[in-house]
């Protein structure tokens, strides 16, 4: 197993409500070469939660990247996306859209809201393992991140 | 007699002087016959004149109450102060009044308020015309009916306006088809509407729980094949296979209903761009069949860019699909014709049997098996779809081993000719 170019642990943050989709990426990530910690958010309150470090995450670390999902109860994924990217403590954090929906409308939003890339689900198990796989080989490997 | 003349010279001159006393006399007479018979003739052709106008004007007179009896359309003639000075049968049937209580009535009390018989006097004074505004009048007893109402003022031989002729149509039957239509097509937008949400919602929202099935029976399938019984490896590559089938029609629905929802207001489109775009999509399909695909000189439409480029899209890519032994040429054409552009996409592939010519552009139609050519026989239903969203109509021509021609039309660039 390799981690990122500090040699530590890389940090990602899922939020997602759906439980079978949770699992899945963990499986996905198992099959990745990454030494990584998954965390999970169900929700977008429950996101910005984590990430303010509020409550019960006072201890939550601070993610390498995120990735979220658009429908999300309480707060949704495109709230989540506006919030994080006009927070100046968050903003670099790289933010990787990952969603089953196609729609035109949602990827330009997302994008607009400084999204950094926008993937749909695929609904295909190994095409699933290789998106995550990519996510991970590049924003730890190719990618230069901020030191912080 | 020359004894006579000789014996009386007197005489003879008293005689002379008699005869042409008598002569003058007879003369005068003739003068006053003839003078008098000319008068007579003159007195009696103006008689017979007098007598012919007093004839064709009870005739013209009788023929004009004729027409006028004999009108559908209810007549009135009103003057400048909108007083109703006549009117015909149709009217009073119409109205349900007698025709002296018509008469000499104010022509503003039969309309519909608001409608002021005066004011279109005044306005039509201007063109002297007043050309079918829709109203109502209102019976004797209390009905409303609907009219169209068309007027022309009447003008005297020095151009003083004198009144004004009004004909009102019964228009409630044209109404009441106008409503009922009017209905049918609100009815039809939102069973549409409704129609084409449900589809989005239907292969939307199950296309989540879809793909749980889909990716947990593949990780069973990954992790398990083998290491359970024969039985157990062949039920779950059937539940892996129908997943992955049913997720291909989902995506297939849900993209044809996205068309429906069309999302962007037509702009001038260049079609050149366009084509050009779709080669570079399909490359791959293209290098990989060896297909010459050529084209004529495209032209600007109206249209919604996404659309046609998935139009241009799916017609290349179906020619591709369903080439034949020989090396494949598509070609896409464009012409003016009838107000409108005429496209054309023809290849020499395997062709289609005119008998299904119309239902391959039938959501889920496929004319080959599965294994055959693979597709999920949504293609050309979502062109239809494109296609008829822009106005337009799409038909394909065509024989088995004789290649295919699908034709569609697009509208014109507005925008264009409006610069012009």
């Amino acid at each position: 197993m390799s981690s990122n170019s500090n040699g530590s642990l890389v940090e990602i943050l899922l939020v997602e409500d759906n439980p079978g989709d949770v699992r899945l990426t963990q499986e996905a990530m198992k099959e990745g070469k990454m030494r990584n910690r998954l965390s999970v958010a169900v929700d977008g309150v429950e996101a910005m939660a984590f990430l303010r470090q509020e409550g019960k995450y006072a201890d939550a670390p601070r993610p390498d990247v995120i990735l979220l999902d658009l429908n999300l109860p309480k707060k949704d994924g495109r709230a989540v996306l506006a919030e994080i990217k006009a927070d100046p403590d968050l903003k670099r954090i790289p933010v990787v859209i990952l969603t089953s929906s196609k729609a035109e409308e949602d990827i330009l939003n997302s994008y607009d809201s400084h999204a950094n890339c926008y993937i749909t689900k695929p609904g295909d198990l190994e095409q699933f393992i290789d998106v995550v796989k990519s996510v991970e080989g590049f924003w730890f490997q190719i990618v230069k991140l901020p030191k912080e | 007699m020359p004894d006579l003349v000789g014996a009386s010279d007197g005489i003879g001159t008293q005689v002379k002087t008699y005869l042409f006393g008598l002569f003058v006399l007879v003369l005068l007479f003739c003068l006053y016959v003839l003078q008098s018979s000319a008068q007579s003739r003159k007195l009696r052709s103006q008689l017979l004149e007098t007598r012919e106008d007093l004839i064709s004007t009870t005739v013209s007179k009788s023929y004009v109450d004729n027409i006028l009896k004999s009108m559908a359309e209810t007549l009135m003639v009103i003057d400048t102060d909108g007083t109703i000075q006549r009117v015909n049968q149709a009217a009073i049937s119409l109205l349900g009044y007698e025709r002296h209580e018509l008469i000499g009535r104010s022509a503003g009390d039969l309309f519909e308020e608001g409608v002021d018989v005066l004011s279109l006097l005044k306005q039509s004074e201007l063109n002297d015309v007043i050309r079918r505004v829709d109203t109502s009048v209102v019976t004797k007893d209390g009905r409303h009916v609907a009219v169209s109402l068309s007027g022309s003022v009447m003008r005297d031989e020095d151009g003083e306006i004198q009144g004004m002729v009004c004909v009102a149509q019964d228009i409630t039957e044209r109404k009441r088809t106008q409503e009922i239509l009017e209905r049918q097509t609100q009815e039809l937008a939102r069973s549409n509407s409704e129609l084409e949400q449900f589809a989005w919602v239907a292969s939307h929202d199950l296309q989540e729980p879809l793909r749980m099935v889909a990716s947990y029976t593949q990780l069973l399938s990954k992790r398990y094949k083998g290491k359970l019984d024969a039985d157990a490896d062949e039920f779950i590559a059937f539940a892996v296979d129908g997943a992955t089938r049913m997720r291909r029609l989902i995506n297939a629905l849900l993209e044809l209903s996205r068309v429906g929802t069309r999302g962007k207001d037509f702009e001038a489109t260049d079609c050149e761009a366009i084509y050009d775009r779709t080669l570079v999509n399909l490359q791959g399909l293209v290098e990989e069949s060896g297909a010459v695909v050529t084209h004529d000189r495209l032209p600007t439409v109206m249209g919604d860019v996404t659309q046609l480029g998935q139009l241009f899209q799916n017609l290349i890519a179906n020619a591709i699909k369903f080439r034949g032994d020989e090396q494949l040429t598509v070609h896409v054409g464009a012409e003016q014709r009838n107000g409108h552009w005429e496209f054309c996409v023809r290849d020499n592939g395997i062709g289609i049997d005119p008998e299904y010519a119309e239902r391959i552009f039938v959501v889920f139609q496929r004319l080959h098996g599965k294994g055959d050519r693979p597709g999920t026989g949504i293609g050309l239903s979502i062109c239809k779809k494109i296609v008829e969203l822009h106005g337009g109509r799409i038909w394909v021509k065509s024989q088995p081993d004789e290649g295919a021609a699908f034709y569609f039309t697009l509208p014109l660039n507005e925008e264009k000719s409006s610069h012009e």
